[in-house]
């Protein structure tokens, strides 16, 4: 028995609830990605738990994503050539999804 | 490439009773993403989404309060609402979400925007 | 095709508040397309200055026949030309 217990998800990956979210899940989630998890990649994570906090909301795409990293942590980090780097694929809804939130809504 | 459009999308429903709503936000978010111009209007019922103080997770909804302040950070240029419909249904100043202008809805105002689309 | 002020896109059926703001809203140079349930307008009968006209599949789905009225029953390819006739473009 592992000593984490998965939060529910769904089909995607996503978590059914974003404040089932800690760190180790987080961890997990990117196991799933073969990610493994740097300071720069938890600078993201916390960002989006941050803006997801205020707003309730995931940045709904991922030309919104990169639109708000920018706006919170500069054009060096708000760029989506950094933001691929880090989480691969569609880099909101990867993002998103370690960070535990809901699934970006215009993102295929 | 065409000019850029200034696009109104107009609110006129109440929050929380559908989904039209959220999916204009959506939209308005999409089109500030690409740089285009946009602002949201809110008139009839659809001003009570612009009432402080919003505990949408009384009815497991996400805040429409909340969600509207992430407007200026997508690009969204106004948040505008009719005075007259803010006055029907009590919306002052003391209960009004800060970022909102009121304005009067008069052919002056629609006739800023060529593309004009109701949400829902 | 002469030039547009606003293209009103109206889809909702009359008796709905915004059918009706649609109407009270058509100016002089405007031209109005009723599409979707708005088609249903011409069961009820239309009464405007204006352009006029209603797309065609909309009101056949509806059993909607061509009205002897001035509406100009138009296809997809005709309202997209209606669109890009019109300087502003409401979809009501």
């Amino acid at each position: 028995m592992s000593d984490l217990t998965m939060p529910e998800r769904n089909n995607e990956g996503f978590l059914e609830n974003a404040w089932d979210w800690n760190d180790r899940v987080a961890e997990t989630i990117a196991e799933d990605d073969g990610l493994e998890l740097t300071e720069k990649h938890w600078e993201i994570i916390r960002f989006l738990r941050t803006f997801y906090a205020e707003y309730e909301v995931s940045p709904p795409s991922n030309r919104l994503f990169v639109k708000a990293v920018k706006e919170a942590l500069g054009e060096e980090k708000g760029n989506s050539i950094y933001l691929m780097q880090l989480f691969p694929g569609t880099p909101a809804k990867t993002a998103c999804r370690i960070a535990g939130l809901p699934r970006p809504t215009n993102c295929l | 490439m065409s000019t850029p459009k200034r696009t109104l999308i107009i609110i006129d429903q109440a929050p929380y009773g559908s989904f039209e709503g959220r999916e204009a936000l959506d939209m308005a978010f999409s089109l500030a993403a690409f740089d285009q111009t946009v602002s949201i209007l809110f008139s009839g019922p659809g001003v009570n989404w612009l009432r402080k103080g919003q505990l949408a997770a009384d009815i497991h909804q996400k805040s429409v309060e909340k969600n509207l302040a992430a407007a200026p950070i997508f690009g969204v240029q106004a948040l505008l609402a009719n005075a007259a419909d803010c006055e029907l249904f009590n919306l002052t100043q003391d209960n009004l979400l800060e970022q909102v202008e009121l304005v009067k809805l008069t052919p002056e105002l629609t006739g800023q925007f060529n593309h004009i689309t109701f949400a829902g | 095709m002469a030039p547009i002020h606003t293209l009103h896109i109206l889809n909702k059926t009359p008796g709905h508040q915004r059918h009706e703001a649609c109407l009270a809203a058509l100016g002089p140079q405007d031209a109005l397309v009723l599409i979707e349930n708005g088609v249903l307008a011409l069961a009820k009968g239309l009464d405007t200055d204006v352009a006029c006209y209603a797309l065609m599949p909309d009101a056949s789905a509806r059993g909607i026949e061509d009205p002897a009225s001035e509406v100009t029953m138009v296809s997809f390819d005709d309202m997209v030309a209606l669109t890009s006739a019109a300087e502003n473009v409401i979809s009501w």
